[in-house]
């Protein structure tokens, strides 16, 4: 109460004249018939604009549920498109039961892969063994060995998954192999990093003969068990052919930089155990 | 403020009043509104200089209640009386002579600081008043520089010569 009467001490000028504009504006714009006219307009105009401005901030407020919708959109997406290349090889399967009709009336004869949206929390780029954890786990479907992607790049091969989080080598760590190939020629190698510099990856295994040529595009070959086929892994920077090899030595620029890496899609190949255990049952045959 | 302030300045209300309300607001009808004689803020510029601002902005307020009543534009005089009730002790502030106000001047009166300063002082103030009048009588900031202002200025030009020649009249001192 003393505060009221201080305030008013004070500021008792500028409070009366408020509250005597407050109740002239009131009676001018309910008694005389200009003012209110342009009273009604003036308050449509302010509200539609205040209105607007409120839309707009709603809008980028929720600018980021927006992003977590189309990353999982898009997620669904790749797993379609990744689903349909595989769709498109020329083969049929006489088990009927694994067919499903798509969305563009083809046949899926074999859905391969299931892609997760997550993001890079934990990255180390600069020793010889580099590893990168990401923010889902085993309770959102993320299995060991499935491969880590970005929009521009490969990424990594997740090793290890908790129930939220997943680690994954990253393609700057020695036993992280990617069966893959230069766009246009049906020879597969192995690309690596050979622990040297990390601007670069290795390509190896590619014939010699192949007029390999720097910023040919390499990509991931159609025998990964880890990779959708045909995602970019890098450009090559050099190719040369070391002395008394039959294989070239391709030096290549991996189109996704693994230290600036954040928003990435883990994609798991549902058959990839099936088929390593095919291999080795066979290995161990032999 | 001493004893005897409050009848010189009953009579400047009622007899301003009566002069507004009665015969200049038939002016303004006849002028298209060009010419506005106000003179009802002479009232306010000569209540007492240590009056509490609250109470000028509230006879400001009440003063154009009543003009209002006159000329049926209820609320148009009553805001803009409050406004020049509280821009006053701005202008009376900025205008103080040295020393400031010691209460033995009781009223913005030529008597007491010179036709100079009094030309000054009501020149800042009717034209203060004119242009919240006729802003908030247009209720809007667009016709500011086609209606607003040369409307203001026209009704300035033609209220202060009546404003000197009341003041030479009366010659008020309190």
């Amino acid at each position: 109460m003393y505060s009221i009467v201080q305030l008013f001490v004070r500021h008792g000028g500028l409070i009366t004249l408020v509250i005597a504009q407050v109740i002239s504006f009131y009676l001018m714009t309910s008694q005389n018939t200009p003012q209110r006219e342009i009273a009604r307009l003036s308050w449509g105009w302010y509200s539609n604009w205040l209105l607007e401005w409120r839309n707009r901030w709603l809008d980028y407020l929720s600018l980021r549920d927006e992003n977590i919708r189309l990353k999982m959109e898009n997620a669904q997406l790749r797993t379609q498109l990744a689903n349909l290349r595989a769709s498109e090889t020329p083969m049929r399967d006489t088990v009927r039961r694994q067919e499903a009709p798509d969305s563009l009336g083809k046949k899926l004869i074999r859905p391969e892969y299931v892609v997760i949206s997550a993001r890079v929390v934990g990255n180390t780029f600069s020793g010889r063994h580099n590893w990168l954890i990401l923010n889902r786990g085993a309770k959102d479907g993320i299995r060991p060995n499935s491969g880590v992607i970005s929009r521009s790049g490969v990424v990594g091969i997740v090793r290890d998954v908790s129930d939220h989080f997943s680690l994954a080598m990253s393609v700057l760590h020695p036993q992280t192999k990617i069966s893959a190939m230069v766009k246009g020629y049906a020879f597969y190698g192995s690309l690596y990093w050979d622990e040297k510099d990390p601007r670069y990856l290795t390509l190896s295994d590619i014939p010699y003969h192949l007029p390999i040529r720097r910023g040919d595009t390499v990509q991931v070959s159609n025998y990964s068990l880890i990779f959708p086929e045909g995602h970019t892994a890098g450009i090559v920077d050099t190719a040369y052919r070391p002395q008394g090899s039959s294989f070239l030595h391709i030096r290549v620029r991996p189109t996704q930089s693994p230290a600036s890496v954040r928003e990435v899609y883990v994609v798991t190949n549902r058959y990839a155990e099936e088929l390593d255990n095919l291999t080795r049952a066979t290995q161990e045959k032999r | 403020m001493k004893g005897n302030w409050f009848f010189p300045n009953l009579w400047r209300f009622l007899s301003l009043l009566a002069v507004q309300g009665l015969i200049l607001s038939g002016i303004s009808y006849n002028t298209d509104g060009y010419i506005s004689l106000l003179l009802y803020p002479l009232f306010i510029l000569l209540l007492p200089i240590l009056m509490p601002i609250p109470i000028v902005v509230l006879a400001g307020f009440l003063i154009g209640v009543f003009v209002d009543s006159f000329t049926g534009t209820l609320g148009l005089h009553a805001s803009t009386g409050a406004f020049s009730g509280y821009v006053r002790a701005l202008i009376l502030d900025r205008f103080a002579p040295q020393g400031g106000y010691t209460g033995k001047e009781p009223i913005a009166s030529p008597a007491y600081f010179g036709w100079r300063w009094f030309l000054s002082v009501s020149g800042v103030f009717f034209a203060v008043h004119l242009l919240w009048y006729f802003s908030v009588a247009y209720f809007t900031p667009v016709y500011f520089f086609n209606k607003i202002l040369p409307q203001a200025a026209l009704s300035w030009l033609s209220t202060m010569p009546v404003v000197m020649v009341l003041m030479r009249l009366f010659y008020p001192k309190n």
